[in-house]
Formats: structure tokens, sequence, C-alpha cells
């Protein structure tokens, strides 16, 4: 296993056009080193792998990973609160439109 | 996010192969979840860049490097990434190293083929009286030597037409005489 992965070390399995048509659509960048594109495309790599695990972890079934399992992660862990806006906790219809009168409640 | 022309999504197969190659065998992750991740990804992606060129743009440099890359992921607290990642980097120039020396080499090999080919054709053409060698014989008057150097535009010409870079010089059959008709090349292998 060791072995195999020393083989994909130098690739990357992310298309690196698309990696860097995300990166161009950055605001002020100008010119991306292809050393810089590949390593980007790696990292995403790792994240991935590392937010698919802890999900896993946080998860209480260990055969099933599900959305609520990802929320949750993002939610609590600091380092991943850049997320928090794309994967919200989701809550239910019910309790939103609570939410709803409440705050018409409060303005009115 | 958006949509927009340009997709800023990553490929779902290769996302969910990654996710796969995370987790244990038999784990499954929902489309829901799978879904969520790709787009983390994406934001990640944007977070990173912007991150590197805020290093790149403080060194007064206009193309973020790997550099900017490792420093961004310190930065965002993925402090687990760097020594990975530079590892990668390695085995990365490694690769790039070994491929250019490769392509330098074929290139070589291609033109050592091209003078090869063209030596034979020059041989081919020496051999006046069509017996195979190329000694004069006795009785035989050589053509003028305007008359050859049409010829040899003539199949000078031929032989650049021909694709001579997937000819190996050993498949190379030359037919036909030195007297004016058109050489052919054929790739012999089958």
């Amino acid at each position: 296993m060791a072995e195999k992965q020393t083989e994909k070390d130098g690739q990357c399995v992310l298309p690196l056009s698309r990696i860097r048509t995300i990166m161009k659509s950055s605001p002020d960048v100008g010119s991306i080193s292809h050393e810089a594109l590949f390593l980007t495309g790696k990292a995403t790599e790792m994240f991935v792998k590392n937010l698919a695990t802890i999900s896993r972890e946080k998860s209480k079934d260990k055969m099933n990973v599900n959305y609520k399992d990802l929320a949750e992660v993002v939610n609590s862990d600091d380092v991943l609160q850049f997320l928090q806006d794309i994967i919200p906790r989701k809550i239910k219809a019910r309790e939103y439109l609570e939410k709803l009168e409440d705050e018409d409640e409060d303005s009115s | 996010m958006a949509e927009r022309p340009e997709d800023l999504n990553l490929p779902n197969a290769v996302v969910t192969r990654i996710i796969k190659d995370a987790i244990p065998d038999g784990v499954n992750v929902s489309k829901e979840a799978r879904l969520a991740i790709s787009k983390a990804a994406s934001v990640f992606v944007l977070y990173a860049t912007s991150c590197s060129n805020n290093y790149a743009m403080k060194a007064k440099r206009k193309t973020i490097n790997a550099n900017d890359v490792i420093s961004a992921m310190e930065e965002m607290e993925f402090d687990q990434f760097e020594d990975p990642l530079k590892h990668c980097l390695e085995a990365y120039r490694n690769e790039q190293k070994n491929k250019k020396e490769a392509n330098e080499k074929k290139k070589k090999e291609k033109e050592v083929e091209v003078q090869t080919v063209e030596d034979v054709m020059e041989e081919e053409e020496d051999d006046e009286d069509n017996d195979g060698d190329n000694e004069k014989d006795e009785d035989f008057v050589a053509e003028e030597d305007e008359d050859d150097d049409e010829e040899e535009d003539e199949e000078g010409g031929d032989v650049e037409s021909v694709g001579l870079g997937s000819v190996a010089n050993d498949n190379a059959s030359v037919s036909g005489s030195a007297t004016g008709s058109v050489v052919e090349i054929s790739d012999d292998d089958g």
C-alpha cells in the first residue's frame, strides 16, 4: 500500500484544467505556476479525504455517512468555518416557519 | 453557488473515488453528502487560492508559486497537509524531469532516423545501372547531372511527404529504380 502511494504522489486525480478554472475565478489572481496548480489539486484531494474521514468519525452509524454528519462536523470545527454557509445544519420546515413567525413578531 | 458557463464544480466520479479511498470498503456515503463534499472542495480551492495569492502579492509577485500554496495551508490551519505536499512536490518535480529527458531522447532518435533514411535514398540514386550496387557499369552511361538533381528533388519531396517519424529504418523498404520513377517507402510492420 505504501508503494502504491509513492506512485501516485507526483500525480493528481483531479483534473488540473478544472482546478485552474476555479482558481482563475478568484479576484486579483494573476498567473499560476504549474507547480502551484498541481499542489492546489493535491491539497484538494487531501481535503476531500480528510473531510470524509472526520465526517465518518463524527457519525453514529459507522457504515453510513450522510449530510447530517457532514454538517455537524463543519459547524463544530473552527478550521472548517469557511464551509458553514455552504454546508449548513438543516432544520425541519416546521422549525423554520416558527423561526419566521418569531422574527415577524419582533419586527412588528 | 451560482451557475456559470465555466463549470466551477469538480467531476462527481473523481470526488467519489477519492472519498472511497479514504474510508473502509462497504461504508456508504449518501449522494447528498458526496455532493456537499464536492461543493466544499470547490470552495476549498477558492479559499486556498485567495490565501496563496496573498502570499504572492506580499512578495510583489504576479505568479502564484508552490511555496505560496504551502504557506497558505499553514494560514488556513491545514498544517497536516504541509509535509505531504512537500513530498508530493518533490515527486512531481522528478516526474517532470524524467518526462523532459524522455522527450529529448525521442527527439534525438528522430533526427538520426531522418538522416539514415535520407542516406539510403542517396545510395539508391547512386545505383545508376540498377544492378543493386553503387558501382558504375562500364557500358552504362551516367545521366546528366542536371537530370540527377531533378530526380533528387522529386524523391526528396516524396521523402518529406511520408511520415518518417513512425517509420523505423529496419521496416522501411525502398523500391523502384533511380531512373526517375516514384520511390515508395512502405511500412512493413503488421
